[in-house]
């Protein structure tokens, strides 16, 4: 990463490419800098963060349920899961136009687009999970005669928690690049349009600048939270 | 000695492509408090099956499971189990899986704590308390399911092939321990084997089943003293002669598939040829 970044300077500062397309690595931490006390730009970042975000939350909620039933009955399991996999097989961004006209270009479109992205890989980790689950692991619990939501609470929950996690990162990853692509076709305001018209307007080092903070910003949550709940995770799981 | 269960005419089905699969056929045999029972029979006798319905996990097709009297109707308070896969909850530590039985009852918290801890202690894993069950070998695992099924205090104690899958070594020092645990408390053991040894050393009595559909074929008694020892003649002798019951068993099963393989190659023959 820090070899990276040296060498970027280093053909900058040689002026191997023009500076007018790619500035040295300084002057975009500098504009990076400036950028981070604008507050239009902290702006755009946050509401490219919140219908992400808000997007994968949507989508947990609605996936989550389906996808248990299906882990646990199979008759769900058989009529419900095919469904989901051809819908699943479109690409997903090839519905984004259709949404843009039902919803309006705006962030409830940017919302809808990150939930059914995020959606399949939540689908299909819960469910393979919740079909993980050794059957008796249900004998113990129906032995000591755990109500339903005991059941659930204690034994259904905790053993496809790993799944989930790994579902919603799939899926994390995932739709940042979604989202970007989002604003950028549909114009929706936020961190993709800034870089977009940054970029149209020969400002590069503010395009960079942007791209910079997006990846600063996917990259410390991907590591932070997630790997916090995977850490903890792999302290009981073989 | 008091009567405490009664198996009386359990039967159980499974509907296969149209037919009805018989697994357990009549079977009846009658459990006194403070006995340890083995389970034998071939593989695929249903055994495990019968041990289920014991335990109110499943539903005989027909016959009924009697215990204290009253009829069984799905598991009972004063039962618990200890299975072959250990079935230890890996997210839960040692003293967080043998308190597992008390939470869902509603122990409050110290008193399940205080009650988990005297029976990690019992099964000789104190010190070991706040590990996950992935950092302990199979034998200890099973030392767990042990504790946690203790700790309910249970009259009955059921165990589905509870030392096949540790190794040999460690099973019998396991299996010693049960024993003396058998003999110190008024509890009733149940135990599913393939084991003959296993079930000579440990029973009172052992039920033998047959072949599919299971049927009880015969219930002997080990009337040996305990500690049991393995080379002593009696031992040998009730070893052979269950080994000479489960052989038939295997043979006339065996005959009976090649019957049928027969007979199914008889009516190809028979239609081919028309």
């Amino acid at each position: 990463m820090v070899a990276f970044f040296i060498v970027w300077e280093g053909i900058s500062r040689a002026h191997l490419i023009p500076a007018g397309k790619m500035p040295a690595f300084s002057t975009v931490v500098a504009t990076l800098t400036i950028c981070a006390s604008d507050w239009e730009f902290i702006y755009r970042v946050f509401q490219s963060f919140f219908n992400l975000s808000l997007g994968i939350f949507l989508a947990l909620f609605i996936a989550m349920p389906l996808a248990l039933c299906a882990g646990l009955r199979n008759k769900f399991d058989v009529t419900f899961t095919p469904i989901i996999m051809i819908v699943g097989a479109l690409p997903d961004l090839a519905i984004l136009p259709v949404l843009v006209i039902w919803l309006g270009s705006g962030n409830v479109a940017a919302i809808v687009m990150a939930s059914v992205c995020a959606f399949f890989p939540v689908y299909f980790t819960v469910r393979e999970g919740t079909k993980d689950i050794p059957h008796d692991y249900f004998n113990v619990a129906n032995v000591f005669r755990s109500g339903k939501i005991d059941t659930f609470r204690k034994i259904v929950f905790p053993a496809v928690f790993p799944f989930l996690v790994s579902g919603l990162r799939i899926s994390y990853d995932f739709v940042w690049e979604v989202i970007l692509a989002i604003e950028i076709i549909a114009r929706v305001t936020g961190i993709g349009t800034f870089i977009d018209s940054s970029a149209h307007q020969g400002a590069i080092e503010y395009a960079l600048a942007g791209i910079m903070a997006v990846g600063a910003i996917a990259l410390s949550v991907d590591r932070v939270a997630f790997g916090l709940l995977e850490g903890r995770i792999r302290r009981w799981k073989e | 000695m008091m009567k405490q269960m009664e198996v009386a005419n359990v039967t159980k089905t499974y509907p296969h492509s149209g037919e009805h699969l018989v697994a357990l056929k009549d079977i009846t045999f009658n459990v006194h408090q403070g006995e340890f029972i083995c389970i034998i029979g071939p593989s695929g006798c249903g055994k495990s099956t019968l041990l289920k319905i014991i335990a109110g996990l499943d539903k005989p097709s027909s016959g009924e499971v009697r215990f204290e009297g009253a009829l069984l109707t799905g598991p009972h308070p004063k039962m618990s189990m200890v299975f072959q896969s250990f079935a230890l909850f890996p997210w839960r530590t040692i003293l967080q899986n043998v308190e597992y039985g008390l939470e869902i009852r509603g122990v409050p918290k110290q008193q399940r704590r205080n009650i988990a801890q005297e029976f990690i202690e019992l099964v000789g894993l104190k010190g070991y308390e706040n590990l996950y069950p992935k950092q302990l070998s199979g034998g200890m695992k099973q030392r767990v399911g042990f504790a946690r099924a203790l700790a309910t205090d249970p009259e009955i104690i059921l165990m589905d092939e509870a030392f096949s899958a540790i190794d040999e070594f460690t099973a019998e020092t396991l299996r010693e321990e049960v024993a003396e645990i058998h003999g110190e408390t008024e509890k009733t053991f149940l135990l599913v084997t393939h084991n003959l040894p296993e079930a000579i050393e440990l029973a009172d009595r052992i039920v033998v089943l047959s072949a599919r559909p299971g049927r009880v074929k015969s219930v002997v008694e080990v009337g040996l003293r305990r500690p049991r020892d393995k080379t002593d003649s009696e031992f040998i002798h009730i070893h052979k002669s269950l080994f000479h019951l489960l052989k038939e068993e295997l043979e006339n099963s065996v005959i009976r598939h090649k019957i049928k393989e027969l007979k199914e190659f008889q009516k190809l023959h028979d239609i081919e040829s028309k």
